[in-house]
């Protein structure tokens, strides 16, 4: 089985907002397998769609491959130890398995798609926080139905439920 | 609800019995589409079974001159719909575009709703769904998977409607007529099914429901069903 629908279960017959919390802890608490810095990222002038690179088109904003990682760390600091751990997944030919740090959990039953928000003009930044400041990606922004609906009403998006909940 | 910034659609559906072979072709391509659990023998006696679609049959006349007629039954999207005003908790309400709605998240399962359903087109989720392998592998990602406790039905596959919307949209051009299908309209060999927008009086489907052939399903009820059936008239 995908899901751990007895403990779904269980969750959505408890408070609403447990999972909210839950989500919170394990994002802040993610222990990534590689320290990744955004911010040094950032500030040498990368996008974050030039490694998210389905955020304006797609639905998942996406994470890179390894092999991207080494489309720059093949020559560029090689010497640091966190530089280090990512070729040895790409000698190995394995995927860096990240722990993601949003997510809706399939109980909100939730459709999200970064395209659409993207093209609407709204900042990465609106819903992930300031990544020139974090290092290891954190679950800094609590998103809660509320926070969505208050941005949709704003930019006069749909506030149909059948818009995101299906 | 401000949607004054799209075209309004009202979608809806012809059903031509006269066309529909009853191969269930509509109901399987159903089940693939919006990850519904399978049913077997027991669970349909104990009326547990969950079909977004079904085939009904009629028989006409005595045998050996017998002539079957199939009639497609699923959610006739009433604008007036019964299963509406009774639910608690406003877990299903009418949509923009004129769609009956089942909003999961909200659903608490007294299934008032069901019991309102003239048409039995609604059903509730006694158990958490279980698929066998390898069939729980091959889930639509763009449909939710409900969970015990809540009601749940034909959708008129709104992520297809979403979907085509979002691509006119992003191609700043206006919906085609036929551009949307539903997996039951799309999976029928005899093409019995037309889906469209019933606000576009040149669509199929607005031509086909104001055709003389058009009857709705108990329509005396007042429910003012968006699936129009065709027949030949008598």
């Amino acid at each position: 089985m995908l899901f751990d629908w007895r403990k779904r279960r269980l969750i959505r017959f408890s408070s609403k907002g447990v999972w909210l919390i839950v989500l919170c802890a394990i994002g802040a608490m993610a222990d990534q397998p590689i320290a990744f810095p955004h911010n040094s990222h950032v500030k040498l002038g990368l996008d974050c769609l030039d490694c998210h690179i389905g955020a304006d088109t797609r639905a998942a904003a996406g994470l890179p491959s390894v092999r991207k990682c080494m489309l720059c760390h093949a020559k560029l600091a090689k010497e640091k130890p966190e530089v280090q751990k990512v070729i040895a997944y790409a000698n190995k030919g394995i995927e860096i398995p990240w722990v993601r740090v949003y997510d809706f959990p399939s109980e909100a039953h939730v459709k999200f798609r970064h395209a659409p928000h993207y093209q609407a003009g709204i900042s990465c930044s609106t819903c992930h926080g300031d990544l020139t400041k974090e290092t290891v990606a954190e679950h800094t922004v609590t998103h809660t139905m509320g926070s969505c609906l208050t941005c949709h009403r704003q930019k006069h998006a749909s506030e149909d439920c059948a818009a995101c909940h299906f | 609800m401000n949607q004054s910034n799209q075209t309004q659609h009202r979608w809806g559906m012809a059903i031509d019995s006269d066309r529909c072979t009853g191969c269930q072709a509509c109901v399987a391509a159903c089940h693939a589409e919006n990850n519904l659990p399978l049913s077997d023998a027991e669970s349909a006696a104990r009326g547990r079974a969950v079909h977004w679609i079904r085939v009904d049959r009629y028989y006409e006349g005595e045998f050996p001159d017998i002539r079957v007629k199939y009639m497609p039954v699923l959610c006739q999207h009433c604008d007036e719909a019964p299963c509406e005003p009774v639910c608690p908790v406003y877990a299903t309400y009418k949509n923009p575009e004129g769609l009956n709605v089942q909003v999961y998240n909200r659903c608490v399962g007294t299934r008032y709703c069901a019991n309102n359903c003239p048409y039995s087109v609604r059903f509730f989720n006694w158990f958490d769904p279980v698929w066998p392998s390898p069939l729980d592998l091959q889930h639509n990602p763009d449909v939710s998977i409900r969970m015990a406790g809540v009601m749940e039905k034909c959708t008129f596959c709104i992520q297809r409607i979403n979907r085509a919307e979002r691509e006119a949209k992003e191609e700043k051009r206006p919906l085609a007529d036929g551009e949307v299908q539903p997996a039951c309209v799309q999976s029928c060999p005899a093409e019995a099914m037309v889906f469209g927008d019933l606000n576009d009086p040149e669509s199929k489907v607005s031509r086909l429901a104001e055709s003389g052939r058009s009857t709705r399903l108990l329509e005396e009820l007042g429910t003012q069903p968006k699936v129009f059936y065709l027949q030949r008239a008598t």
